[in-house]
């Protein structure tokens, strides 16, 4: 072999050993031999310092970070999956599966998972539905909720009113609160004495404070507000 | 399965390993959490799809809780799982049809100007896109991952020899495509074939 041949197979073997050389996992007899050839071979020196800028660029480049616990739980799952597959079926558990068909068991699983996000969305929209049905979400003064006990009477009054002024109309239409005041504002009022709550009911209507009053029994007039 | 400070990050690895060969799945879930990072890291390269590199990773280890019992120490726990993930990686790259288009898409047609130190990195991405995927990933193996060359053949199960004419057709495409990381800002690049 000529010494122009074993030089050029040098260099093609040292060439072939830059990127190693680069990334520092080279043994050390190679690199000696690629210190040795690169002093003499400019080709290589050359190619040596392209695949050091290449190497930085791609070590310098950014990379991404992912939270790995949702994905593990996916991967949870597929064990399950694959144990309870294991447990019903011949292969034990830990063992390769060789199943011809891996997408049938997937698609039980889908079908599986979506029956259970379907019985959950109906049974979500039937809580809300229920809720709907026994609670509303507004309310009215009027609305049939349990009376205080006593209770003959709702009223509003002004929310200027002092509660000497308001004790002063109770007292006078025989009134006392029972309950109250609501977030709006209502009173709920039991008669004192013997006097009929359409008496009362009239004799608030009488004050420009008293915004509202309308009487909760039964009576002809019971209905009629201010 | 919690392992004592002491031991190594390759013995830490056989004794996590040797556990999950006897059915730990807390064992697993170390492991797990011990290369999710790197993985993803690597995987995000070449897909920016969370789904995707997801997929790979659980699939990986997935093959790893199966032969967990068969592991026979013939290399380092670490490139036995990265050898996995190599071989799920490269039959999800190519059940992907729509890779190379997708890459094209990611990466159009530049009109930066190609000697430019700021566009250096997106050169590379661009020209990294239109390597043949064996290239590419041994080129990552090597430059992103840091594998030494015996490491790479195990890894991706070839011969040495095939590693170094993968990795220099990969240089040489990357050269000619990538005139800036010469330092001359001579040439437009030009096409890889």
């Amino acid at each position: 072999m000529t010494s122009n041949r074993r030089t050029e197979i040098e260099h093609h073997e040292v060439s072939a050993l830059i990127p190693w050389y680069v990334n520092e996992t080279i043994g050390e007899r190679d690199r000696q031999r690629v210190d040795a050839h690169i002093n003499i071979c400019v080709p290589c020196r050359d190619d040596l310092a392209v695949q050091r800028r290449l190497y930085e660029t791609i070590e310098a480049q950014p990379a991404l970070d992912y939270m790995p616990v949702a994905s593990l739980k996916r991967l949870h799952a597929r064990l399950d999956a694959l144990q309870a597959e294991a447990t019903s079926g011949p292969s034990p558990a830990g063992q390769p599966i060789n199943n011809p068909t891996p997408w049938r068991g997937w698609m039980a699983a889908s079908i599986a998972a979506m029956a259970v996000a379907v019985a959950l969305l109906a049974a979500d929209r039937w809580v809300q539905f229920e809720s709907r049905q026994s609670r509303p979400n507004y309310w009215t003064v009027t609305n049939s909720v349990p009376r205080p006990p006593g209770e003959v009477i709702r009223a509003v009054f002004s929310p200027t009113i002092t509660l000497v002024e308001l004790q002063t109309i109770l007292d006078e239409a025989q009134l006392r609160i029972v309950s109250g005041p609501t977030e709006a504002g209502v009173y709920s009022l039991a008669s004192n004495a013997t006097l009929p709550a359409s008496a009362s009911l009239a004799l608030l209507r009488q004050h420009s404070t008293v915004r509202f009053a309308e009487g909760t029994s039964p009576e002809p007039d019971s209905g009629s507000s201010r | 399965m919690i392992l004592p400070a002491k031991n190594s990050p390759k013995e830490r690895d056989s004794a996590l390993l040797a556990a999950i060969g006897a059915g730990d799945r807390r064992a697993l879930e170390e492991l797990y959490l011990s290369y999710h990072r790197r993985l993803a890291r690597f995987l995000s390269r070449f897909t920016p799809r969370y789904e995707n590199i997801e997929e790979i990773i659980n699939d990986t280890f997935m093959v790893v809780w199966q032969n967990a019992k068969e592991f026979r120490n013939a290399s380092q726990v670490s490139t036995w799982i990265i050898g996995i993930a190599y071989r799920t990686a490269l039959k999800s790259f190519r059940r992907q049809k729509n890779h190379a288009v997708a890459s094209l898409e990611d990466y159009p047609e530049q009109t930066v100007d190609p000697t430019s130190q700021t566009e250096v990195s997106d050169w590379l991405k661009h020209g990294l896109n239109r390597l043949p995927i064996e290239q590419r990933l041994t080129l990552e193996l090597a430059y992103h991952m840091g594998h030494s060359l015996e490491e790479i053949a195990t890894i991706t199960d070839c011969p040495v020899g095939t590693v170094k004419a993968r990795m220099f057709h990969a240089r040489e495409k990357l050269r000619q495509y990538l005139p800036t990381l010469s330092g001359g800002p001579s040439d437009l690049p030009a096409r890889i074939g």
